[in-house]
């Protein structure tokens, strides 16, 4: 299984306990009559029939991937049979046609083993996208399989633009398809290197995580092209992402090995404060990626792409990037229903990374416990989302601050570089639309990005 | 179409006789390989190693010999710096020990064979076994959690089998081992093995002095605390769910697949050491059953964990465990235990009761 289906929505359907189909959706219907049946008579698809017997005599949730004969054609379906007290609840989804015949093989060890080709280490990841398990292998390119499993997969690797601006990962990552040729760098040695990955599924057939490979590269970090490289502030920014890259690569690698004590014990706040140089690290090549990134919307060539978007959907994934970290802090993301819908246009990727660094403020700023709210709304040709928190609020006075260079919503707060908000307004602004701000102290903040709308 | 013998010279005689021995070899070579057809043939289907457990256990064996030889090999050079260097060579360049170890039998040794079997289909089960989703959406897999915990014990542990278990999973994915990751003992016998086959090589050298020096470098830095198996018995004891978080851990870990933690908790649920819950849980059936229900698990989770083994292994009929699973449920735990309670003693103490009851 190399893809999860994300096309047609799950089919319900009611058997009772004497093993008649009481209620089925359209497509159940279909292919329960084409194999002899009606509603109210024995379910006749024999495959599922058997699970909505053994859920019924096991008493327990039973799911699994079967494929159904419908005429000359195979349908494979993901099958969740739930027993409940007068029969079985029934949802099928998947629904994709089948060659009648595809060999007797292990898909997803087929799958794993195309992968490994060519690669240097491997890695896997529960569906939060947390490492659970690192090749061995990866420790000959300077990654400690101890330091990162049960991490954020954000924390082992910062992804970059390919030569077209393009970040495959990025795109999927949101709808668990599988990505190859991704441009990154390892975060704890300055190491280029280029991500693929699959996804993997659980009984369900849904997203169960990623397993992917890491392909070590020689290449330079993006260059600027000939024209560009003629402005100073962009050779500039370019030298001081190289310059400062790796040694702080190196510098948050050996303290994270210090602090683990790899090399035997030492005394605890000694481990402690190599955490912190860890930490400090990390934060200074956050600062780069955004020096990185400012250079390219300060440029006045820069022009972001025109699609058609919908801020409602991008919300919605948005939070669904940042829910781990929520959940660490017990901070619920109110996001968008699906139903909701906000039809825009400017670059699907640009609108993702403003939402993820406004969804990330507002979390990073509530109170533990709190609530993130995510509403869009149409106005007069123009398409809204608003990201409101309960955090402490900003003064009147400073909301024009906070959207300048190295301005901080809240100083005092540890972390973030001061240029997240500058960018995410350059960036609004760029594609024709805004971003504000509205909030009192004690009232919490809301943000709110317009883009223009795009009918629908 | 004539022949003249006297044409013949002695080189051709002495050929000729070589070829008639070669003859007769081969019709008693061509015997016993009947012998062992016949024997495959009609080995009961039960006892019969499936070819993907029968692919990886050689995978396995090889890959671990092989470590150990390298191991050794290079050892022994480190000691004969300055030494003959044709010996240096011989060390170096000698022919992989695996055939001489199989052919001479060594290798059909129970203990040794039993834990590879047993651990080969473990690490199986590990891709066989169907994922389940979370019981709530967004929320991490259990190790995951674990290793975030507040307490640093528990944490260290989480991380320490996650650790192990992505060495295991590189065996399949590369055929290669960095150790053999067996228990002390068999690790012990296993390189003095393979340390005498190389010695039996050279021949009688200077060099068996370092030879023994190597294997009893070899030996010292064998760990068995890095194995899979020990990480999980650690994890199971550091965590010591309360009877009534067991169901709960248990389902966890048997829906990311932690084979060895599902099973590391059970045995110190019961108080049964690793190996032997390992084998219960392998072998399925009415052992199992009673494990589950010694160990206080509802009807519900006994039918979760039973329908996912089911699931992972073909052989193991569902139908046949959907009907009995009545009659499990009503097995009291203290029933249960009570029956369990001869596993609960020392793996060694059976071992020698066996034996004893065998003489008789």
């Amino acid at each position: 299984m190399s893809a999860v289906d994300a096309g047609l929505p799950p089919v319900h359907g009611f058997v009772d306990r004497d093993g008649r189909l009481v209620d089925a959706g359209p497509r159940l219907d279909d292919i329960n009559t084409r194999a002899g049946g009606a509603i109210g008579e024995p379910f006749a698809v024999s495959q599922v029939a058997v699970l909505v017997r053994l859920a019924q005599r096991l008493g327990i949730t039973v799911a699994r991937h079967v494929l159904v004969a419908d005429g000359p054609d195979e349908v494979e379906l993901w099958v969740r049979a739930d027993p409940v007290e007068d029969g079985v609840r029934l949802a099928l989804s998947g629904w994709r046609l089948r060659a009648p015949w595809t060999p007797p093989v292990d898909l997803a060890r087929r799958d794993r083993d195309l992968l490994l080709q060519g690669a240097d280490w491997w890695w896997e990841t529960d569906a939060t996208l947390r490492m659970t398990a690192v090749d061995a292998g990866a420790a000959r390119f300077g990654v400690t399989p101890e330091n990162v499993l049960a991490k954020p997969l954000a924390s082992l690797f910062a992804l970059e633009m390919d030569a077209e601006g393009a970040m495959p990962m990025l795109g999927v990552l949101t709808v668990r398809q599988p990505f190859e040729g991704q441009a990154a760098t390892v975060r704890a040695t300055g190491q280029a290197v280029t991500l693929s990955a699959h996804p993997t599924l659980n009984a369900e057939g849904l997203f169960a995580g990623y397993i992917g490979t890491v392909r070590a590269e020689t290449r330079e970090l993006p260059q600027p092209t000939d024209d560009r490289a003629s402005d100073p502030l962009d050779a500039f920014s370019a030298r001081l992402d190289r310059a400062l890259r790796t040694p702080l690569g190196r510098i948050i690698a050996n303290a994270d090995s210090i602090h683990a004590q790899t090399e035997g014990p030492i005394r605890h706040d000694y481990a402690d404060y190599a955490s912190d140089i860890a930490s400090a690290g990390r934060h200074l090549l956050g600062l780069v990626d955004d020096l990185v990134d400012l250079q390219a919307v300060e440029r006045p060539d820069f022009v972001p792409a025109a699609e058609r978007i919908d801020l409602a959907d991008i919300g919605r994934r948005a939070s669904g990037l940042l829910s781990v970290r929520a959940g660490e802090r017990s901070v619920k993301i109110d996001a968008p229903q699906d139903i909701d819908s906000a039809p825009a246009t400017g670059e699907f990727k640009r609108v993702l990374q403003i939402l993820v660094n406004l969804i990330g403020n507002a979390v990073r700023y509530s109170p533990d416990g709190g609530m993130v709210w995510i509403r869009t709304h149409r106005d007069r040709g123009t398409a809204v989302i608003i990201v409101a928190d309960q955090g402490k609020g900003i003064a009147p006075e400073d909301q024009a601050r906070i959207f300048d260079k190295f301005e901080r919503v809240d100083p005092s707060e540890p972390g973030g570089s001061g240029l997240g908000l500058y960018i995410a307004r350059r960036l609004a602004r760029a594609m024709g639309g805004d971003l504000t701000v509205d909030s009192a102290p004690g009232q919490g903040a809301r943000f709110m990005l317009s883009l223009p709308g795009a009918g629908g | 179409m004539s022949i003249d013998q006297g044409d013949w010279d002695e080189g051709a005689r002495a050929s000729a006789s070589t070829l008639l021995a070669r003859a007769a070899a081969a019709v008693r070579l061509a015997d016993r390989r009947l012998a062992d057809a016949i024997d495959d043939f009609f080995l009961a289907d039960d006892s019969r190693l499936d070819d993907r457990t029968r692919a990886t256990l050689a995978t396995t064996l090889t890959a671990m010999i092989a470590v150990v030889e390298h191991d050794l090999r290079r050892r022994a050079i480190t000691h004969l710096v300055g030494g003959d260097p044709a010996l240096v060579q011989r060390i170096e360049r000698g022919a992989p020990v695996l055939d001489r170890l199989v052919a001479t039998g060594l290798l059909r040794d129970p203990d040794l064979m039993r834990e590879l079997i047993a651990r080969t289909r473990q690490d199986l089960l590990v891709d066989l076994l169907p994922a389940l989703p979370p019981d709530e959406i967004g929320s991490a897999s259990l190790l995951a959690r674990l290793a975030g915990s507040a307490d640093a014990w528990v944490a260290d542990a989480a991380l320490a089998l996650m650790a192990a278990e992505s060495r295991r999973r590189g065996l399949v994915d590369s055929n290669r081992l960095d150790q053999t990751e067996l228990p002390a003992e068999l690790h012990h016998r296993l390189v003095w093995w393979v340390a005498a086959a190389i010695r039996e090589q050279l021949g009688p050298t200077s060099a068996d002095r370092m030879i023994v020096e190597a294997a009893l470098r070899v030996l010292a830095d064998h760990d068995e605390g890095d194995r899979v198996e020990s990480a999980a018995v650690r994890l199971a004891a550091t965590i010591d769910p309360q009877p009534a978080e067991l169901a709960t851990v248990l389902t966890h870990a048997l829906g990311d697949r932690r084979v060895a933690l599902m099973i590391a908790l059970l045995g110190h649920a019961l108080g049964i050491d690793f190996a032997t819950m390992r084998q219960i849980v392998l072998e399925g059936g009415e052992q199992l059953w009673l494990a589950l229900r010694g160990a206080g698990l509802d009807r519900a989770t006994v039918a979760r964990i039973g329908l996912s083994l089911c699931e992972a292994d073909p052989r193991r009929d569902v139908e046949g465990f959907a009907d009995q699973l009545e009659a499990i449920a009503a097995i009291s735990p203290d029933e249960a235990r009570g029956a369990l309670a001869p596993l609960r003693l020392h793996p060694d103490f059976r071992a020698a009761m066996a034996d004893l009851e065998k003489r008789r």
